[in-house]
């Protein structure tokens, strides 16, 4: 379902993603873990070209692109390949002048040209996967973040992606508004939906994910199965990283 | 005020208001709508990456803002003849104003667009929508109401400018308030007069603003 080979992306003169190369099956959960800035959020970025990667070659499904600098790629590869692949923001990026379901709703009529009534019925069975029918109404502004960020779930699944994108779902949330979000996303992946996940959420990642990958620095620093990469890792930046976010390490001393 | 004057101001009345309705307003509409469509497609050259598109939008900006609109309306009119263009007094000045609001427009919304985050553009992006599509569907509605205050301000500015399409023979309210001055000699009275129908044109359009800004509201938390 995905591939990437050699993938680089550069900012400038700063490498952010230094020769990555990924396989995900369709139907199965990949979960990348790894500290800010270690490339994470953007090697997910390039999966659907919000980031045009610098080099190398990436396959999502049979649409095949090679990234070299200097070359553009065709629009129409960029809007086909968005097509198949749906996007969930740390921060929701739910249209503030539409309501819930005119949100899910948008994609289907500016993008895939339904009719409106089909994508409004189509759009409240969204919603009633992500336990929000009776929000239908709701302008953004009148959802708590959870609720926003389910109707943002929604948004991307009415569009039927072959792969979905998560990028940090759950940072931006109150801790309590956590485990709702999570929950759609379980069950989106017990559904055999195909997901790539970007999250500090490491319970999820261990419950959920069929392969996790651990990113610092740019690279792929380990991957394998959650037990593998969270239980029996030797990496030495693995462990460190996972006994900071579990908090096991003693907090750094502040000194006033 | 003498029964003379009453009488003056009654009977200048109606010709005010046939120049309102005839000249005046519908300068103020058609340079206004035609102005904006110059300020969106300059304000969307000066945010585009094709830089000969940025500099033509920039040199734009620079005359029109850098010059008084009196002066253009006058090369527009009087200069341009001599070249051999010879325009109207009416399409001269919508041409004029138009330019106008373009300018200043141009800057207002390419502010109102910059304001939108950059997660509404990469959500519609995501959805597989194009550039335009994001422009139309999410960008556009949300710099709309950003931006109205500021739009609205300067259509009721525009509605004032017009009384200087008087100095290029538009028979706007302006000039005819000039003309039926020379006959009467009641300068004070018939002036007023002409700045009370102004005032009454900008309230009403105040009024609209307030209403366009409530319906905006309805999706933003008070």
């Amino acid at each position: 379902m995905l591939e990437m080979k050699k993938l680089k992306k550069s900012f400038g003169d700063i490498e952010v993603l230094r020769d990555i190369d990924l396989r995900l099956e369709k139907g199965k959960v990949l979960v990348i873990v790894g500290p800010s800035g270690s490339g994470k959020t953007t090697l997910l970025r390039c999966i659907n070209l919000l980031e045009t990667p610098t080099e190398g070659e990436m396959t999502v499904g049979d649409l095949q692109l090679t990234f070299s600098p200097g070359t553009k790629l065709r629009k129409i590869d960029i809007l086909e390949l968005r097509q198949r692949t749906g996007m969930v923001f740390q921060s929701y990026n739910l249209f503030p002048h539409r309501t819930a379901v005119e949100n899910v709703m948008e994609g289907l009529i500016t993008v895939k040209k339904a009719d409106k009534h089909e994508s409004r019925s189509l759009a409240m069975e969204m919603l009633r996967k992500v336990g929000l029918e009776e929000k239908a109404e709701a302008y953004p502004y009148q959802l708590s973040g959870g609720q926003q960020q389910r109707v943002g779930i929604a948004r991307a699944i009415a569009m039927d992606p072959d792969l979905l994108l998560f990028d940090e779902p759950t940072s931006a949330l109150d801790p309590e508004l956590v485990g709702e979000v999570l929950n759609v996303m379980k069950a989106l992946a017990a559904e055999g939906r195909t997901m790539v996940v970007v999250t500090h959420e490491m319970k999820f990642a261990a419950d959920v994910a069929d392969t996790v990958v651990f990113m610092d620095n740019g690279r792929i620093v380990e991957r394998g199965t959650p037990d593998e990469v969270f239980r029996q890792s030797a990496n030495e930046r693995t462990k460190a990283f996972l006994s900071r976010v579990s908090g096991t390490e003693p907090p750094v001393q502040a000194t006033f | 005020m003498t029964d003379k004057q009453i009488q003056i101001f009654m009977d200048s009345l109606l010709p005010l208001l046939k120049a309102a309705v005839a000249f005046t307003i519908p300068l103020a509409i058609i340079s206004f709508v035609l102005g904006l469509l110059v300020a969106l497609l300059t304000a969307l050259a000066r945010l585009s990456s094709f830089k000969p598109l940025v500099w033509l939008a920039q040199f734009y900006v620079w005359i029109i803002r850098g010059t008084p609109l009196l002066v253009q309306l006058f090369i527009i009119f009087y200069g341009l003849p001599k070249v051999g263009i010879i325009i109207d007094p009416f399409p001269a000045a919508v041409i004029g104003f138009t330019l106008s609001v373009g300018a200043y427009g141009s800057e207002t919304i390419r502010a109102a667009i910059l304001s939108i985050p950059k997660g509404q553009w990469e959500a519609c992006y995501s959805l597989g929508m194009t550039y335009w599509q994001a422009l139309k569907r999410a960008v556009l509605p949300q710099a709309a109401r950003v931006a109205t205050p500021t739009l609205a301000s300067s259509f009721i500015s525009l509605v004032k400018d017009t009384s200087l399409a008087a100095t290029i023979t538009v028979t706007e309210m302006f000039q005819v308030s000039q003309q039926i001055t020379a006959a009467q000699y009641e300068p004070l009275l018939l002036y007023s007069e002409a700045a009370l129908i102004y005032l009454v044109i900008s309230s009403v359009l105040s009024y609209g603003q307030a209403r366009l800004e409530k319906h905006f509201d309805r999706y933003t938390a008070r």
